[in-house]
């Protein structure tokens, strides 16, 4: 008797052992493949940092949204200014410019040096290079580079030895001087009579110039600085 | 006797298994107190039963309070900010490894 009743108490609390030991198997198996932080102290300051950046993220987005509205107001002024910016720096020359144009390519007296005959009188100095150059503006270019040198108001062009330095950068011959602007003028403007582009060739230089409709100039790459100029008249561009 | 255990023991983890009761994370932990105490009951129960001094009134009696008692104190534990359940696990581990000890003695003797 005393066995029986054994057996079944036994048999029913091994049962409910049974029931109580699958639900902790299974409690403990999502708990580790859902790897929740088990401190609920982390949990809540994760709660705490979570809501703050809501409340940062939430103010960011009314700023933003003031600025989004104050910026579609102003649009017509931000086109504006986006335009004459890049007038400016066409202008300048930091932006590389593309058109139609001239590719005018000069190199030096081919001939053999005489005896006694200064080497200087056969190669392209700086003062070509310049008068060229200068040539050029005055018929009416927009942009030009010398062996891929923007010329921009600063630019110089100075001989260094058998070299020239443009821009501080070195070059040498042949010396291709592209420009972009109306073909025809350009053209006619270098080939003009007494101009020093035809005193160039009656003394030998090897030049050829030919019209493109497409001259690739690229963008002034070196640093500008102003250490002593400030601008003069501040804002009044801006109004 | 072993066969009825292990069978009862397998149809709870049946029911368990099959049961779609998840408990909170937070009771997990006095669950598994429980659990300790119910082995250490459960073992207590057989070697009892080994020594021919088994009492159902004090194996039934002891299995679900020694299981409520050791949840609840892991719970004023963790109210109290000590970690009391340390001290259930360390008893109850103790106490079933003891009991594991007595019946294998018995059965090495009986066989």
């Amino acid at each position: 008797m005393q066995s029986k009743s054994a057996k079944i108490s036994i048999a029913i609390v091994s049962l409910i052992l049974g029931i109580m030991l699958a639900v902790q198997f299974k409690t403990t198996a999502s708990n580790n493949a859902t790897q929740i932080p088990a401190r609920v102290e982390d949990v809540a300051q994760q709660l705490n940092s979570a809501t703050q950046e809501r409340d940062a993220l939430a103010e960011e987005v009314v700023s933003l949204q003031a600025k989004l509205s104050n910026v579609r107001k102003n649009d017509e002024a931000m086109a504006d200014l986006e335009e004459e910016l890049q007038k400016t720096r066409m202008a300048a020359g930091t932006t590389a410019a593309e058109g139609p144009g001239i590719i005018l390519t000069v190199n030096d007296i081919p001939r053999k040096i005489q005896p006694g005959e200064d080497p200087n009188d056969t190669i392209v100095h700086d003062s070509d290079l310049n008068t060229l150059v200068n040539d050029l503006k005055s018929s009416g270019a927009e942009a030009i580079s010398v062996n891929d040198q923007r010329i921009i108001a600063m630019s110089e062009i100075r001989c260094a030895s058998t070299l020239m330095l443009i821009n501080t950068r070195r070059v040498g011959p042949p010396f291709v001087i592209k420009a972009t602007g109306n073909p025809d003028m350009l053209e006619s403007g270098m080939n003009i009579n007494g101009g020093w582009l035809s005193i160039m060739k009656q003394w030998g230089y090897q030049i050829s110039m030919q019209k493109s409709e497409k001259v690739q100039i690229p963008a002034y790459n070196g640093p500008i600085r102003f250490e002593y100029s400030v601008p003069a008249e501040k804002g009044e561009k801006a109004e | 006797m072993w066969l009825l255990i292990i069978f009862c023991l397998l149809i709870g983890l049946a029911i368990g298994f099959q049961m779609p009761v998840l408990l909170p994370l937070i009771y997990a932990k006095y669950l598994s107190i429980a659990i300790l105490a119910a082995l250490d009951s459960v073992f207590g129960g057989i070697r009892g039963y080994m020594e021919d001094g088994f009492d159902t009134t004090i194996f039934v009696s002891g299995f679900i309070v020694n299981a409520l008692l050791a949840a609840g104190l892991a719970y004023i534990g963790d109210k109290l900010g000590v970690e009391l359940y340390l001290a259930a696990v360390i008893v109850f581990g103790v106490r079933i490894f003891q009991n594991l000890a007595i019946i294998r003695r018995y059965l090495v003797k009986k066989y």
